[in-house]
């Protein structure tokens, strides 16, 4: 019985080089289709993320592929360009596949520690492993525990609840603090720089519908506008946009402050509403005082990555507790795992002893035609014990060596001493 | 006896609820489940509280003063579960428990006043007690979405994350509270006022009608004054309803109740019997034989004058 991985993340791997690994949904359907061929009788998931790309492998019996035949699989997959990338695959057995899977799924292995994503992509990995029957017994156990472990690692330490991106940060820890809800609010982006695109993803998560974008070169305003559902502005607009916002993202790559603190002040006391400014420009594009104004909620890039920094580091001190708990579950799935490799010997030895105790007990009631039911139950009752506290030491020997591991020795023992067959 | 049993195992529910919130930021584990069960279970005893003093009291829940105080933290209680149950990660509690455990104290404090004459109209007084009731609740719950509102808003302003099980709610949504309590207390509060002086109309003649110079009627009228301009300021005024301004005004509400409730307490008023001083029996044996003798249901009394 082995459970193995064999994979690449990030830790070992460059980024443009799992790009080209990477599996998208429909590869990875039609991957597992193509596994079950090439290696019959191996259960695999396949988890592909960008960050990451593992195949989880077991077998109740027999070999698992190796590191070199799963790398070439997935390289004759990919194509020949990503031969030289598997040769970064690394491979764990066993408990150590285990823990890394737990450790993956709880998102302790993640670039980013914490994020909440990695647990959606691991169950929708064995989803599709289970739909395109690519899994078994042994990987359903497995990602089940695993899923479990992540979601005790969520309830039971706080390293989910702090977020380590900026822009993540600028939504959910501020603007959420200051809007209910976002499909009311109207949000203009100033420049169009990657920073804001992305703030923009997360608004658009919580529901901004209603956008403006604003910048120097009103073709590039038109791109992210259109890209986005919004519509641009020409620059010159700028101080009614700024009257219109409820939040505002900005990122020009300008050289000095573009909205000055006493042109603000004469937009801002005619809003009587609060305003979230998200300044990620450097250098700032609002001068700093405009955060000082009643109302106005003004938070510069260096602001947002000195929060990233302060949660990062309150994550940090949840990582022993966190992975107290992976080897807690670890343990108790190898200890699981273990007992289900003596069980064909235990169900063996006790099928073999209750034949000749049938046999026996046949015998001797056929010699006994004068006992009644109650004295045949009684006899029945008196071989059944006597099988049972025959079966008894042996039985709990091989649980007892089976929480340290498969006892080889001892099953190849009693299936010599007693002659079990398969 | 049943009564004071009953409060006193709502405290006990209440200030569990209330460590439960004090300690959420330092427990690993969430501990809503804790904390709506104490909450429960201090409301479900609290009730029965009241349902016991409806029995021995015909007119309870608001036959006294102390009755008042009662249904009042009764009603701010079921608020705070309320709230409990629609947003278990804010701490609404360690907002909304302390006020409900003042309120509980103020009974407490009042345990051997007597209960007020039967009005002239039963459902008029029912009306006016009901009805100061909610607007004191009304203004209570203001305090807190404007207390919580002006720590968001700092919060905010520091830029700082809030602590793990310490999430206050979106500004947004606390102006929207503030807003909705400082339009619907002066009304609350209008049919109170209204009530009472329809009831003073309808009191006997030979008794002379309550002075608007009595303290507690004086607080009243200032307090209502001061709400209901709030109110015409935040409907006419728009950035009066807007930002912290909101907060101030329902901040400012409360202080005008507190002074009310504490003029009530304090001062003579007429208002609660007429006579709360002067009927202030000096020992407990007098109190027990006078009220034995005025009202059979006055009978069911604690030693030391406390009612049960």
């Amino acid at each position: 019985m082995l459970i193995q991985v064999v994979g690449c993340s990030h830790h070992c791997t460059p980024l443009e080089a799992l790009e080209r690994l990477t599996f998208s949904p429909a590869e990875t359907r039609e991957a597992l289709d193509r596994w079950r061929r090439v290696f019959p009788g191996v259960e695999a998931v396949l988890l592909s993320t960008c960050n990451r790309i593992e195949v989880y492998a077991a077998a109740e019996q027999g070999d698992l592929p190796d590191v070199r035949q799963i790398a070439a699989f997935l390289a004759r997959f990919r194509g020949q360009e990503a031969t030289a990338d598997c040769e970064r695959f690394y491979c764990r057995q066993n408990e150590e596949a285990v823990g890394h899977l737990f450790a993956v799924a709880a998102s302790l292995n993640s670039m980013v520690l914490g994020e909440p994503q990695i647990l959606a992509q691991v169950k929708r990995a064995y989803q599709t492993a289970a739909e395109h029957n690519a899994t078994g017994p042994l990987l359903h156990a497995l990602f089940q525990a695993a899923i479990h472990t992540a979601r005790r690692v969520a309830t039971e330490t706080t390293i989910h609840q702090r977020r380590v991106s900026v822009a993540s940060v600028a939504v959910a820890d501020f603007a959420r603090g200051l809007f209910e809800r976002f499909d009311d609010k109207h949000a203009l982006v100033i420049g169009a720089g990657k920073m804001a695109e992305e703030t923009l993803r997360y608004l658009y998560e919580e529901g901004v519908r209603s956008l403006s974008v604003i910048n120097r070169h009103l073709e590039r305003a038109v791109e992210l506008a259109a890209r986005w559902g919004g519509q641009a502005i020409a620059w010159k607009e700028l101080p009614n946009a700024l009257a219109d916002a409820d939040l505002i993202v900005s990122t020009t790559g300008a050289g000095k402050a573009v909205v000055e603190c006493r042109h603000f002040a004469t937009i801002d006391a005619q809003r009587h509403r609060p305003l979230l400014i998200l300044d990620l420009a450097v250098p700032r594009d609002f001068e700093p005082a405009i955060g000082e104004l009643p109302d106005v909620y003004l938070y510069s890039l260096e602001d947002l990555q000195e929060v990233c920094r302060r949660n990062r580091k309150e994550r940090d001190k949840e990582l022993p507790a966190a992975y107290r708990i992976v080897e807690q579950e670890t343990a108790r799935f190898m200890t699981e795992l273990f007992h289900r490799s003596v069980w064909p010997t235990i169900e063996r030895l006790r099928n073999g002893w209750q034949k000749i105790k049938e046999d026996e007990l046949e015998r001797l009631l056929n010699k006994l035609p004068q006992l009644d039911e109650h004295d045949r139950e009684e006899v029945r009752y008196a071989f059944d014990r006597l099988v049972n506290k025959l079966l008894h030491p042996p039985l709990e020997s091989l649980r007892e060596e089976s929480r340290k591991g498969v006892p080889r020795s001892l099953l190849e023992a009693l299936a010599r001493l007693f002659q079990l067959k398969d | 006896m049943l009564v004071g049993v009953c409060i006193g195992c709502a405290v006990v529910g209440y200030v569990l609820g209330l460590v439960l919130e004090a300690t959420r930021p330092l427990c690993t584990r969430p501990t809503h489940g804790w904390l709506k069960a104490a909450v429960i279970f201090g409301l479900v005893f609290h009730a029965a509280a009241l349902y016991f003093r409806a029995l021995s009291e015909p007119s309870a829940p608001l036959s006294s003063e102390r009755d008042w105080y009662l249904a009042a933290s009764w009603a701010a209680g079921v608020v705070c579960a309320y709230l409990i149950f629609l947003r278990p990660q804010t701490p609404f509690g360690l907002f909304l428990l302390p006020l409900v455990l003042a309120l509980l104290g103020a009974a407490g404090m009042l345990a051997d006043t007597r209960p007020l004459p039967e009005p002239a109209s039963r459902a008029w007084g029912m009306i006016h007690g009901l009805a100061l009731l909610l607007a004191a609740v009304c203004v209570l719950i203001g305090f807190v979405a404007g207390w919580m509102y002006l720590m968001q808003a700092r919060r905010l302003k520091h830029k700082r994350t809030t602590a793990a099980g310490f999430r206050l709610p979106s500004l947004e949504w606390l102006q929207q509270i503030n807003h909705r309590a400082l339009l619907i207390s002066p009304l609350l509060l209008g049919v109170g006022i209204l009530s009472g002086l329809v009831l003073d109309r309808l009191g006997d003649a030979n008794v002379s009608r309550l002075s608007s110079s009595d303290p507690l009627i004086a607080a009243t009228w200032v307090m209502f004054a001061w709400l209901a301009a709030a109110a015409v300021i935040s409907i006419f005024y728009r950035p009066a309803r807007q930002g912290r301004k909101v907060a101030y005004l329902t901040l400012a509400g409360f202080v005008f109740l507190v002074v009310m409730l504490a003029a009530g307490l304090a001062l003579e008023s007429r208002h609660w019997g007429g006579r709360k001083r002067e009927h202030r029996v000096p020992n407990a044996a007098a109190w027990k034989t006078e009220t034995a003798r005025s009202s059979p249901s006055m009978q069911n009394l604690l030693p030391g004058g406390r009612r049960c």
